[in-house]
């Protein structure tokens, strides 16, 4: 066993038992394959940790989870206008444009981590929980705007891939010997290799880093386990240095649902590994390209409304 | 009306390019052999379906990203670059050599040509459109399923799925189209619509305009290559169809996979430099 298979193997076992025991045998494709292909969506209103008042309560009841949905669906309302003009002028990318969804996960849970149970990241206290230096403030130039801004890397592509507020569609197809995701933000496509029995395809050369890192997958029953490494350091998923080592499982537990868990592992960043689960539903396509950089005219107008300012302020 | 082709519409549209360009003078020649290509049972894996095996990484050698036409050696855009930025020559790859372009759209190109590189759309890392991402200096991935077919381009992320089902409507225009394949034997036949005219063909600034309707045909020739044509028709730009044709090589290296090259990051200066705070004098 490799450090890489052994490494694998640990996470694996300590991962959520739920998806290993559905009773669902999904379709195969022709060369043999569980068939996940299709267009779905992860699309959610549960956040990634567990909030402040649900601190020890793990699962909401149906009566709790409406009443979550109505609240957090009246608190994101981007139309409403009972905040005065600064509120609106915040609100101006409304509800036109914000698709969050209306609806927690369907197992009922809390938040989308699942382990630790209660519910958040096991961040070492010496990381802090912050943006990065730089953001907040009015940008120099646009490496002090997100990721997402720059329309390098949006959270949909991750990996691991987390619901954001918009566009969280996915297309999955499947070759002989890989899996591949189109991710509609930012028109990504993440080209999974399969390991064969004795077909073991090393990661590429720990010099060679990538915003999404370098995945590997294989087969474990139904599921598809996807291990990646090779992260850059400015990917910083959760804060997670370069070394994070991610493995996804995706199990299709029903005609239209894929269970999606991720285990994310890093002792720079975190004390221990954590998992999530964020299960993906059949949604209709097709996959419409977002041409995010060709149409940033926003970076435009932060950058030279910065400058603007910066003049005004000299007495220009 | 070119949003609303229909499959029979489409594959008619197909078959009116190739003879247009196929017909006239200098053209003339490959028309026999390309139907004797057609005819050809293609080398190469097959599916389980039995269709031809498109799946790998591919990649074309050539120059024609700098320019699709016959062109000499010349110096760079950047002289700092020195031999490194210079020009390779290059055989083309439109069939005749000649694109036919209307006048106002000829002058378009040559104002193109002289705003390279800085408003060259791969200079801003704007996505290449077809059919320039298959010749760019990158690598490609297909993976083709039983179901429809995804193209990964290794330059700035771009990508395309060909919808091998019912045909679809382009929705709105964008930067790669909206791909609708068949199989014609063994040769697949992508018909792209929806383009938005943005993305040039070349850096010598070759372009069609929002109304272009591109067939592309790929055959595998052999394990290593794979045959590839572009009919171009574009009534706006164009006095006639033209073709691009060109070999498509497979990456034969064991650990063969498309990298990442998100650009954005390299574009920004280009593209936002302006705007930057200046270092106080």
């Amino acid at each position: 066993m490799s450090g890489r298979e052994f490494a694998l193997a640990a996470v694996i076992l300590a991962g959520s038992a739920l998806a290993q025991t559905s009773k669902y045998t999904p379709p195969r494709t022709p060369d043999g394959q569980p068939d996940l292909q299709g267009v779905w969506t992860n699309i959610t209103i549960t956040p990634l940790e567990r909030p402040a008042n649900l601190a020890g309560k793990e699962f909401f009841t149906a009566a709790e989870a409406r009443q979550y949905e109505k609240d957090t669906v009246e608190r994101n309302n981007a139309d409403r206008r009972d905040g005065g003009a600064q509120a609106d002028l915040s609100r101006a990318y409304n509800d036109a444009w914000y698709d969050r969804g209306t609806r927690v996960v369907e197992t009922l849970r809390t938040s989308l981590i699942i382990d630790p149970p209660d519910g958040h990241i096991p961040r070492r206290g010496d990381q802090p929980a912050g943006p990065p230096p730089g953001l907040g403030r009015p940008p120099e130039g646009p490496e002090d705007r997100a990721l997402t801004e720059r329309c390098i890397l949006w959270p949909t592509a991750g990996p691991p891939m987390m619901p954001s507020f918009y566009n969280n569609n996915y297309q999955i197809v499947q070759g002989p010997g890989y899996v591949t995701i189109l991710v509609e933000m930012i028109h990504d496509a993440r080209v999974i290799p399969l390991d064969g029995p004795r077909d073991v395809r090393p990661h590429i050369d720990a010099n060679v880093r990538q915003w999404m890192g370098d995945p590997r997958g294989h087969w474990e029953g139904n599921t598809l386990v996807v291990e990646t490494t090779n992260f850059n350091d400015k990917t910083r998923f959760q804060r997670a240095g370069p070394n994070m080592r991610l493995v996804e499982r995706f199990t299709r537990t029903a005609p239209d649902t894929i269970m999606y868990e991720f285990t994310v592992t890093d002792p720079s960043a975190f004390t221990k590994h954590w998992t999530g689960q964020i299960p993906m539903k059949r949604t209709e396509g097709p996959i419409i390209e977002y041409a995010c950089n060709e149409g940033n005219y926003a970076m435009e107008g932060m950058l030279a409304g910065a400058r603007a300012d910066e003049k005004k302020a000299a007495g220009k | 009306m070119r949003k609303s082709l229909t499959l029979f519409s489409t594959a008619a549209a197909a078959v009116v390019c190739i003879s247009l360009t196929l017909t006239p003078g200098k053209a003339q020649a490959p028309a026999a052999p390309a139907k004797a290509v057609a005819k050809a049972v293609a080398k190469g894996p097959r599916m389980p379906d039995g269709r031809p095996n498109l799946n790998g990484v591919w990649e074309y050698i050539g120059t024609a990203n700098w320019d699709i036409q016959d062109h000499s050696p010349a110096p760079g855009p950047m002289w700092q670059l020195g031999a490194i930025g210079a020009i390779p020559a290059g055989q083309g790859v439109v069939e005749g050599n000649e694109i036919p372009y209307k006048p106002a759209a000829l002058e378009k190109k040559k104002q193109n040509k002289a705003s390279a590189p800085a408003e060259d759309p791969e200079a801003k890392c704007y996505m290449p459109g077809i059919p320039r991402a298959t010749y760019m200096p990158f690598p490609f991935q297909i993976i083709q399923s039983n179901k429809d077919i995804l193209m990964a381009y290794e330059y700035a992320s771009a990508n395309r799925l060909i919808n091998m089902g019912k045909p679809i409507e382009a929705g709105s225009d964008t930067w790669m189209g909206t791909s609708n394949g068949h199989w014609e034997g063994d040769t697949l036949v992508v018909d792209v619509t929806g383009l938005n005219g943005l993305a040039w063909f070349d850096r010598a600034g070759n372009w069609a305009s929002d109304k272009v309707h591109v067939v592309e045909r790929y055959k595998r020739r052999s394990n290593d290559v794979m045959d590839y044509e572009a009919t171009i028709d574009d009534p706006s730009v164009f006095t006639r169809p033209w073709k691009i044709s060109l070999p498509l090589y497979k990456r034969a290296e064991k650990n063969a996979q498309i990298l990442e090259f998100k650009c954005v990051e390299f574009a920004e200066e280009l593209l936002y430099g302006k705007y930057k705070k200046q270092p106080t004098k």
